[in-house]
């Protein structure tokens, strides 16, 4: 009788146990195969190899992942904490939206070349720059997805929250925080592989114990087992929270989504002004910048302030040549990332449809996305180097990486949002699941995947500067990086101050096509 | 009646744990009549609907449409449904929503007939408005109109009016009926209006309270097209004091206090 079932999601109980060992297999096989063809270039351990360095040096390890882990959990927690704090505010007083979105866009902005050491510097030693670093991480990937989230919720929702004279702090806490639960799920599970990595890259600037310390360790003794063991260890921590994540999601978030009716009142568009808020926002910014320096009394030799960049690209004598060379690297940039960057989100969009379509292929993908993320990209890079070789792919390949699993992710969630009630109609027509996926999933994603493009901004941004610094000397990456060893801090800073402003306007233009589109597919998201 | 039975029901029932929301029903609607449901808010007409179109599966029994299980007939795109709730895609015009019927029904779409059938319902003009813009009555008679542009034969109607002013509902009774009855679709229709029901039906089944029981089921003989000038009709009158007397006697059975008021 039941010839129309809904989505094939439930139906799926056999299959539960099988399809992820099946998953697991073709992995380990692959996995294999590749050790096998690169066996004798210290590149790739095998599988079998990696179970035997982590049985025998199971004590060490252990050791190491428990602080790893506990510093990632609390960067975990205060970087997630700071997200809510952040949207919140965002959502209660609409006027500082635009400047805290974009102070957070440039905080996240900073390269790790130039935040890890200068975080070792104001902590000393201790676990504080590995949780900070963790916090960096995941805050950002958590605030942009769940400010959408609070905003999509129908106009009529709100309306009932001021028919009884409420105001903000009533929608927030009676319709918005339940309208926010997926996207801020969605978020969460971009950010838990994120805090992991975040806090191994936090060791690598100088820390006594951990994961981190041990991959630097075991990388410069070209210990291939002992560098894989520590990467999959990662990627197992990694899935294992990104799966209870989303059966937490799953258990909290049990309401068909709504149908989201919101005015189709585009004035929002109107009434913003960009430049005064650009203008605002980097008054701030430079503002926070000269404080921070003075506050914690940095010797100007390496902590560059405001002025000394506006002299080091204008005024001083070599600005000319300064800025020349700066182009330059960027240019070179700009070619990888920008591939890149498309690349990551249309492979990430893409692969989140193709499973919604084909639930069974979700056990391999699934893993083998997270662990794509969550393998330090210091580990990785050799390998795409060599797999790719030096020239723009395997560069391109990184990027792409980095930007498919938050857009991977946001979007899987998105494609979740499509209301009941529209899908019931589709059903009365018996419509089959490309209709249902053209006509109400794929519409019902967008804002979920205009958040997800909108943080692959940085990130991609991030992701080429850290590959240029480790693998192709090349570009903007490689010159912060020479600058920092010749202690050529004013174009170490010019750089950083450059990479931050073209982000900005990366986001900016993405923004920008979003609202268009958005204010006919989801206009809640545009109208406040 | 003459007519075959087009939609059948035997033993259907349904529960949502254990809430039991249908008792074991045995119903048959015959092909081209217009069979209107009432009883009392949360009785389970809604679900009815829903179980003839395929969209829940029954706890016991089946429905068959034209001999087949629903979905033979869903697939023919031969069936519409206007949901209690519009459930329009926001992001598409009343012209956009009313064409993906089409569409889905893999019908070929002819824009002069939606246009006829937009001005029809009273949406001349607001063809290219996204439904977020439309007020709640304006939303309903989209969705009305997005059911029947793909002439089905089966058409679900799910308190069609219940968001329409008194006289617009009326012009719609007098305009819609004769175009599904023109094509032969088998119409089951929920209302709360009891003069409605008998200005739009056939036949009228009474439902109890939850759990949804046939308390009536009262012939309206009333020759058709049917004006708005019946209302006064004596006949007509008969089967409305009829209908209502029946939805009071089963209001009683479960809820005794709200009937005695
Ligand atoms: N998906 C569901 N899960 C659980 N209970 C449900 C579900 N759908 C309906 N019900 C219950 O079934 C009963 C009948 O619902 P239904 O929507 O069919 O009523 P109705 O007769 O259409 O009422 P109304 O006239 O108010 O629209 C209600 O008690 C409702 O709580
Ligand atoms: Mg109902």
């Amino acid at each position: 009788m039941n010839a129309v079932a809904a989505d094939p999601a439930p139906s799926r109980r056999v299959g539960a146990f099988v399809e992820p060992l099946l998953g697991l297999a073709v992995i380990l096989l692959g996995w294999e195969l590749a050790a096998r063809v690169l066996a004798g270039t210290f590149i790739l351990a095998s599988p079998l190899e990696v179970a035997r360095y982590l049985a025998q040096n199971t004590g060490l390890m252990s050791r190491a992942l428990a602080e790893t882990l506990g510093n990632a959990a609390l960067g975990f927690l205060w970087g997630n904490l700071a997200a809510v704090a952040l949207a919140t505010v965002a959502i209660l007083w609409p006027v500082t939206q635009r400047t805290l979105s974009g102070l957070a866009l440039l905080v996240f902005c900073l390269p790790l070349v130039a935040t890890g050491p200068i975080l070792r510097v104001l902590y000393g030693p201790g676990d504080g720059p590995q949780v900070t670093l963790a916090a960096m991480a995941v805050y950002y990937t958590t605030y942009v997805p769940l400010l959408v989230g609070l905003r999509a919720a129908p106009s009529s929702w709100f309306e009932l929250i001021r028919s009884y004279g409420r105001g903000r702090g009533s929608e927030l806490v009676h319709v918005r925080a339940m309208a926010a639960l997926p996207y801020l799920f969605a978020g969460l599970q971009i950010a838990a592989p994120a805090a992991f990595l975040g806090a191994m890259v936090g060791e690598f600037t100088g820390a006594e114990r951990g994961m981190g310390v041990l991959t630097i360790r075991a990388m410069r003794a070209l210990d291939v087992p002992a560098t894989w063991a520590l990467a999959c260890t990662a990627a197992a921590v990694s899935i294992a929270a990104y799966a209870a994540i989303g059966a937490l999601a799953r258990a909290l978030t049990k309401a068909p989504p709504p149908v989201i009716l919101a005015s189709p009142d585009t004035s929002g568009l109107r009434r913003n002004k960009p430049i005064l808020n650009a203008f605002i926002t980097l008054v701030l910014a430079l503002a926070l910048w000269w404080g921070a320096m003075a506050a914690f009394d940095l010797t100007p030799f390496f902590a560059k302030r405001p002025g000394d960049v506006l002299e080091a690209l204008l005024l001083a004598p070599d600005a000319a040549q300064t800025r020349t060379t700066l182009l330059a690297a960027l240019g070179e940039t700009a070619k990888l990332v920008v591939p890149g960057y498309l690349a990551g989100l249309a492979l990430g969009a893409g692969l989140a449809t193709l499973l919604t379509l084909v639930p069974a292929a979700a056990a391999v993908a699934m893993p083998l996305a997270v662990s794509l993320r969550s393998v330090p990209i210091v580990t990785t890079a050799p390998l795409a180097v060599l797999l790719l070789g030096r020239g723009p792919a395997g560069t391109i390949t990184l990027v792409a990486v980095m930007v498919f699993f938050p857009t991977f992710v946001a979007c899987l969630h998105g494609l979740r949002q499509a209301p009941g009630q529209i899908l019931d109609v589709l059903r009365s027509y018996a419509a089959g699941p490309v209709a249902r996926l053209v006509h109400v999933r794929l519409p019902a994603m967008l804002p979920a995947f205009f958040a997800a493009a909108r943080m692959g901004v940085p990130a991609s941004v991030l992701a080429v500067t850290v590959v240029e610094w480790l693998g192709t000397g090349q570009g903007v990456g490689a010159l912060m990086a020479l600058s920092a060893s010749l202690s050529d801090y004013d174009m170490l800073w010019s750089s950083i101050v450059v990479v931050a402003l073209v982000s900005v306007l990366g986001y900016a233009g993405v923004a920008w096509v979003e609202a268009r589109i958005l204010s006919r597919y989801a206009a809640e998201q545009v109208a406040r | 009646m003459t007519e075959p039975a087009e939609i059948v029901c035997t033993g259907l029932a349904k529960s949502f744990g254990a809430t039991e929301v249908v008792r074991p029903t045995d119903l048959a609607f015959a092909a081209g009549q217009t069979t209107a449901l009432v009883g009392p808010s949360g009785c389970g007409k809604s679900t009815l609907l829903r179980l003839v179109a395929g969209l829940e599966t029954p706890s016991a029994g089946e429905v068959s449409i034209a001999g087949a299980p629903p979905a033979e007939t869903l697939r023919q795109g031969a069936l519409s449904m206007a949901f209690q709730d519009p459930s329009l895609l926001p992001w598409r015009t009343v012209r956009g929503n009313v064409t993906l019927a089409l569409k889905l029904a893999r019908q070929p779409v002819d824009a002069e007939a939606i246009s006829r059938l937009i001005e029809l319902v009273g949406l001349g003009g607001f063809g290219d408005t996204r439904p977020a813009a439309l007020s709640g009555g304006m939303r309903q008679r989209a969705a009305i109109a997005r059911a029947m542009v793909t002439r089905p034969r089966v058409l679900l109607l799910d308190e069609p009016f219940g968001a329409v002013d008194e006289l617009t509902r009326q012009q719609l009774a007098e305009d819609l009926p004769p175009l599904w009855e023109a094509r032969g679709a088998t119409t089951l229709l929920v209302t709360h209006s009891v003069s409605e029901a008998v200005m739009l039906s056939d036949r009228v089944l009474v439902f109890s309270g939850r759990p949804a029981r046939v308390v009536a089921d009262i012939a309206v003989p009333l020759d058709r097209p049917r004006r708005a000038s019946l209302s006064t009709d004596p006949a007509f009158l008969a089967r409305t004091s009829e209908v209502s007397e029946a939805l009071a006697a089963g209001m009683a059975e479960t809820r005794p206090r709200l009937a005695a008021q």
